[in-house]
């Protein structure tokens, strides 16, 4: 019994012990810690920054924590914030452009203002007005969201369409292209998934509206371009051009493995499209159809994040001096993480750089990001105000029914309902 | 004779059926990790060659060794932990009656249902004044008194022989010397059922740690595992393979306990 | 005395990590404002939870998801327990296992294999087309309707085997005599799952019952990983557990309203387990 008794005291306090080791990890000084949500992309973007600083700055070292998701660090985020805790925060967290404006106004004083620091000027400025709130912007902007439509250029070829032919055209337009291609290769034109409302909102934005008003009031019922993006959505699927698909996994796989014709999307796909190599050649990129009416350009943005500082941050001048001396001001940098990465940062002097100037064999040849950085320069500006979230949710709700023909006023109408009882 | 030969054609034809249901997600895990990304995604369901380029993958991105050494501890603890703690009140509750610990227990049960979403944001608070966030202990604590566990025992106790616990008294043997030398002994095939329930919610446990650890080197493979499915390009290889690993251990408990399964309790004292 | 020992080690972890943080939940459901900017709002949050059809459609999928799926894999587990507890049954150890796994297989592996096998192009519609069972392919995962289904059967799938877990281990304490005095008596085997198996599992029929249902109302995993996160299409699959995760992490955060919903469950589950209680005591007076 003793015997007994004694071992597991003995397993306990071992247990214990490999517990109690184990405290908080104390934010060495000088050690400037990220929470970014994909290694490949953001995460060795990151690092590669963090490593040319300290190249300079031998006293400072860079920690990237790259194994959470990004709804996993809205969790984790929202927790700490709402808890009043700032034990364990990074000093830099990356937060998606769309969402920024919510947690600026709903945990004021969690972050710190950058302008006073960092002339925003340098960016472009859809991007800065993203996080900008009271006059005082909040973030270093990153990767641009700016969509591009890419193509199977092999696909179209065989329908009998070349480049030109997708060049600054309309979504009406791209279904009669879609039609075509349909008939004469039996793929379907694109991909898409019902739980996501990307495609709908990159529509609207090309128009320059989004759903709120300046006074930050719902603007759906009377929102004419989210009302032809809502019937441009369902013509898509009326006319039988659409391969549903559900999650990430298998959206991304419908058109990386050749069963669709076209991906209407944000630049930062490039790497994922990119991945497979045998493809190379067969990939085109067009601008991004715009909405058949008054003020609709050929450019829009989808995602696309920002650097943010915690004002708990113990290494606030150190963080703010790197963001400022690499984010704010290395053109070379740019380019580099431009060939590596495929990301398409929003400083606009790098623009200049050799690297946007060049062309991929992988797009056939063509200057892509020369393109990019036109289309960038191009994206209207909107508010995503702080209720985004919530709007999509109701745009998702009326979904199944308007791709089956429902009247799409009514849809508007109930989105408008349902989006203004949540917004409390 | 024939009837009964029919019966248990059926029998053996519905199982047949149900586990090659349950299996096959399995077996496309397993395979899964053989293949590469591209072949996952388009569908194929049979052995490849990529498995050491995945496990190469998932060794050099991952600090294996770590961070299933953080799971390890975390659900080896735990399920010590909370197999004593809510099988010692399990046990009381079910052998002490008293009406007010009857009322206690049906709140007990009631707080079961509260989603942990709710409970998270003040939990935080505690452990970040104790200053324990982002320690092992923060995300054991909570969970070694569990109402459910303590109900399963509850529950679990009411076959438990009374005639044995008074044959013990008559012996002269303390309330906790029955618990430890009697109740114990007799109810193996409980705790085995027990440990594999209870290690696989410490091991699969998610919403908590995912909030209260915060470095990388502390994380279970249960968090890493989600990060890598969440990349813009997920290697469904290296994630498969990972996933595979993450379930072994489970499986390796179930095969040790399962044995308890079969010996009937009431034989094992006679 | 010895009783209040035996229970006290749970109670005082419970009353620190469960009952405090119910307190304090309790006490934010009465706080209305956006993220930290917060305020005394009385019943506020209550009003609004009587107004929002969002909270009144994922209540009534989490009803339906817990009046369908909880029979169906009670009674399959059992069924399972009882033939697996066969000891003349051949080859037990493997069935045993293989209808185990799914419990243990990772969720990222069975809900990418479920999303491809039900997918609008996938081997289910296939094989049922080639059987002549429908005429067009049905979109699972686009279809409200389906998208249900396929959650009732994904959920049974990967639970019958753990509850299964608990009737086998609660059959090792039956005694075995007592079904061999009614097999030389000549009970027929369906007899002697009623009237012997069955009364003996009671309790731990009620606890998987009482736990599938708790489990049930706390959907989570399998509605947001075939959804992405959105509990679609058209809300179909948003379930109470989804809407508070979506409230508190995914919304302008309004932890007050979030933890009012929380407590819309435990009120819910209090009442359906008063009844299953009720139902199990009226069974024994009968």
């Amino acid at each position: 019994m003793n015997r007994i008794a004694s071992r597991r005291g003995r397993v306990l306090a071992l247990a214990l012990a490999g517990v109690s080791f184990l405290s908080v990890a104390a934010a060495s000084a000088g050690e400037i810690s990220v929470w970014v949500w994909d290694k490949a992309f953001n995460g060795d973007t990151m690092r590669e920054a963090g490593a040319l600083y300290t190249a300079d700055h031998p006293d400072v070292t860079f920690n990237v924590d790259d194994t959470a998701s990004q709804d996993d660090i809205r969790a984790k985020l929202q927790t700490q914030l709402l808890a009043g805790s700032t034990e364990g925060l990074p000093d830099i967290v990356l937060i998606q452009d769309d969402i920024a404006q919510k947690y600026l106004q709903s945990f004021p004083g969690a972050f710190e203002p950058l302008s006073d620091s960092i002339d925003m000027s340098l960016f472009a400025q859809y991007k800065v007005a993203a996080a900008t709130l009271d006059g005082k912007s909040y973030s270093v902007p990153f990767d641009s969201g700016v969509t591009g439509l890419f193509y199977r250029s092999d696909f179209l070829q065989e329908a009998g369409f070349t480049a030109a032919d997708l060049k600054d055209i309309t979504w009406d337009r791209l279904i009669e292209i879609g039609k075509v291609v349909k008939e004469k290769t039996g793929k379907p034109l694109l991909d898409l998934d019902l739980n996501d409302t990307g495609v709908i909102r990159m529509m609207m934005q090309s128009a320059g509206e989004w759903y709120f008003n300046a006074d930050g009031s719902l603007h759906i019922t009377d929102n004419a371009a989210l009302k032809k993006a809502i019937e441009t959505y369902a013509k898509l699927y009326q006319n039988d051009l659409v391969k549903p698909v559900s999650g990430w996994a298998e959206y991304t796989g419908a058109f990386t493995s050749g069963e669709v014709a076209v991906v209407p999307v944000g630049v930062w796909i490039t790497a994922t499209i990119k991945a497979n190599a045998d493809q190379s050649g067969k990939w085109g990129v067009a601008s991004i159809p715009r909405l058949d009416m008054e003020g609709a350009v050929n450019a829009s943005n989808q995602g696309g994040s920002s650097w943010f500082v915690l004002s708990s941050s113990d290494n606030k001048e150190e963080t703010i001096d790197f963001l400022k001396t690499v984010w704010a001001g290395n053109d070379d940098f740019y380019q580099d993480i431009l060939i590596k990465r495929g990301a398409v940062g929003s400083l606009l002097s790098a623009r200049n750089g050799e690297a946007f100037k060049a062309s991929d064999e992988f797009f056939g040849g063509a200057p892509v990001w020369q393109e990019f950085s036109t289309w960038l320069s191009q994206v209207p500006s909107v508010d995503y105000g702080t209720f985004t979230a919530e709007v999509d949710a109701a745009v998702q709700a009326q979904m199944p029914g308007i791709i089956a023909g429902g009247d799409i006023d009514a849809a508007l109408q109930a989105i408008n309902d349902q989006a203004q009882q949540q917004m409390q | 004779m024939t009837f009964a030969m029919l019966r248990r054609g059926i029998v053996y034809v519905l199982l047949s059926l149900a586990a090659f249901v349950s299996v096959f997600p399995f077996y496309w895990m397993v395979v899964g990790a053989t293949n590469t990304s591209a072949e996952i995604i388009k569908g194929k369901t049979s052995l490849g060659s990529a498995l050491i380029t995945n496990a190469t993958a998932f060794f050099t991105q991952v600090d294996a060794l770590r961070i299933f050494w953080n799971s390890g501890v975390i659900a080896v603890v735990a399920t010590a932990l909370t197999l004593l703690v809510s099988s010692l009140a399990g046990y009381g509750f079910e052998m002490f009656r008293s009406r007010l610990r009857e009322k206690l227990f049906g709140f007990l049960l009631l707080l079961l249902s509260i989603p942990f979403a709710a409970m998270m944001v003040p939990l935080f608070v505690m452990f970040s004044q104790a200053k324990l966030v982002n320690t092992f202990t923060a995300v054991i604590l909570p969970t070694i008194a569990s109402i459910f566990i303590i109900f399963y025992f509850r529950q679990a106790t009411k076959a438990f022989p009374r005639e044995l616990r008074d044959a013990a008294k008559i012996d002269g043997l303390k309330e906790w010397q029955i618990f430890l030398y009697v109740y114990l002994p007799v109810m193996r095939s409980t705790y085995a059922a027990a440990t594999i329930i209870v290690f696989m919610a410490n091991w699969n446990n998610y919403l908590w740690p995912l909030v209260v650890l915060q470095t990388a080197e502390n994380k279970t493979i249960t968090l890493i595992l989600s990060g890598l499915t969440a990349a813009y390009t997920p290697d469904y290889g290296l994630i498969l393979f990972g996933t595979v690993l993450a379930t072994l251990p489970t499986l390796i408990i179930f095969f040790l306990l399962q044995r308890r399964f079969v010996e009937g309790m009431l034989g094992a004292v006679k | 005395m010895t009783g209040w020992a035996f229970i006290a080690p749970a109670l005082i972890l419970l009353g620190l990590f469960m009952i405090y943080p119910i307190v304090w939940s309790l006490w934010m459901s009465f706080q209305v404002g956006k993220g930290m900017n917060l305020s005394f709002g009385g019943f506020a949050n209550i009003l609004r939870l009587t107004k929002d059809a969002v909270f009144i459609r994922a209540l009534g999928n989490t009803f339906t998801f817990f009046i369908f799926q909880v029979p169906i894999m009670i009674v399959l587990a059992l069924l399972f327990a009882v033939a697996l507890n066969d000891a003349t049954l051949k080859f037990r150890g493997f069935f045993r296992t293989a209808i185990f796994l799914p419990c243990a297989t990772s969720l990222i592996a069975y809900s990418t294999v479920f999303k491809s096998m039900f997918a609008i192009d996938g081997v289910v519609n296939q094989t049922l087309m080639e059987l002549h069972l429908i005429t067009a392919p049905i979109s699972w995962l686009g279809d409200p309707f389906w998208a249900k289904v396929l959650i009732i059967m994904a959920i049974t799938w990967r639970w019958t085997g753990y509850n299964m877990i608990f009737y086998l281990a609660a059959m090792q304490n039956i005694d075995r005599s007592i079904y061999e005095a009614a097999r030389i008596d000549g009970v027929p085997a369906w007899a002697r799952f009623r009237y012997l198996t069955i009364p003996m599992l009671k309790p731990v029929i009620l606890f998987t019952t009482v736990i599938s249902t708790i489990g049930t109302l706390q959907l989570f995993d399998e509605v947001y990983n075939f959804s992405a996160g959105s509990g679609g299409p058209s809300d179909s699959t948003l379930t109470l557990s989804l809407y508070i995760y979506n409230l508190t992490f995914k919304f302008m955060p309004s932890f007050g309203y979030s933890a009012t919903v929380s407590w819309v469950i435990v009120v819910l589950v209090g009442i359906l387990s008063f009844l299953q209680f009720l139902v199990a005591r009226d069974r024994r007076t009968s």
